[in-house]
């Protein structure tokens, strides 16, 4: 890696790889108790390589912000609705979580990796993306809709072959040469980290909390 | 360093770093209180700089969810008594 070299954003097959490994180690070490990264490998059209794949967190649940909003009011209560039901509630309660799902898969032609995602019902039923959007905290639609940088489409996923949402990776070079590239441009960036930097940002956008402790280089 | 507060409200010195063709704040140091969320952060940075975009982020590492406690950013990631916050404009589509 030439020193002198302004340092682009990207990072390599191969870093992406490292740094996948790292985040899934860490995440694991810090949040035992969730759902975890694996790395899914997958071979590629002909292509046979070993070391190709994606990283996977999925059965994430969310409570949907119907439930969240439900009226409380005891105005809008009717006398004659039936007494309050604990099983009533609970029942309601799973019915209105949400899944999901979120890949990083690296994009050979940006050079980055990229967030795919998606979100259905307990029964099964994706959620749109007008549902997807109650879901996620207000900063997060802050961010999407006044960001250049951000913005979701719907794409094929690549080794799924089936539409996900998908956060456009064109801005993201240039937003993680700022983050990792720093104060010193001509410094080696830590690629070790890229995939935490990168969350960081990306899961804002999509209401995905990343713990603290996940950018603590001393753990 | 900052003694013990007797109270929880303990202030935290937050320095504002452009990078960039970001605009230089005239004023980019300031007291916080740990309490806050960095969102106040952020809410601060945009007011100052008239701006809807902002890239915000520390130490060459990560961006801080707006719901983190400046307290804890301070505790994890600040040095030399102080929480340096780097901010950029969101560039345009390229």
């Amino acid at each position: 890696m030439g020193g002198h070299c302004l340092w682009d954003g990207t990072l390599s097959p191969n870093d992406f790889i490292a740094s996948a490994d790292d985040l899934t180690k860490k995440w694991m070490a810090i949040n035992p108790n969730l759902p975890q990264w694996t790395w899914i490998p997958c071979q590629r059209m002909d292509v046979s390589c070993n070391a190709e794949g994606y990283l996977a967190l999925e059965n994430m649940y969310q409570l949907s912000a119907s439930e969240v909003n439900a009226p409380t009011d005891d105005e809008n209560y009717s006398a004659e609705e039936a007494p309050f039901d604990n099983a009533t509630l609970i029942q309601s309660y799973n019915d209105d979580m949400h899944i999901y799902d979120f890949h990083i898969v690296y994009s050979f032609s940006y050079q980055v990796p990229v967030l795919y995602f998606r979100g259905y019902r307990c029964d099964g039923h994706p959620l749109h993306l007008c549902d997807i959007e109650k879901d996620l905290p207000p900063y997060s639609s802050k961010i999407r809709n006044e960001s250049k940088w951000t913005f979701m489409t719907q794409e094929e996923h690549p080794y799924l072959c089936c539409p996900w949402y998908t956060l456009h990776p064109c801005g993201t070079s240039d937003w993680m040469k700022l983050l990792l590239g720093g104060d010193l441009p001509s410094k080696n960036p830590d690629m070790l980290h890229y995939l935490s930097a990168w969350l960081s940002v990306v899961g804002q956008t999509v209401g995905l909390r990343i713990p603290l402790e996940l950018h603590d280089k001393s753990i | 360093m900052a003694a013990e507060s007797p109270t929880s409200d303990r202030k935290v010195v937050v320095h504002l770093r452009a990078t960039g063709d970001a605009p230089i704040l005239k004023q980019a140091k300031f007291k916080i209180s740990g309490n806050d969320k960095f969102s106040k952060v952020i809410e601060f940075l945009r007011r100052q700089l008239h701006r809807d975009t902002l890239f915000v982020y520390v130490n060459s590492a990560f961006s801080p969810n707006p719901d983190e406690l400046v307290i804890d950013l301070y505790n994890n990631f600040g040095f030399d008594g102080k929480l340096v916050v780097n901010y950029a404009s969101s560039m345009a589509w390229g």
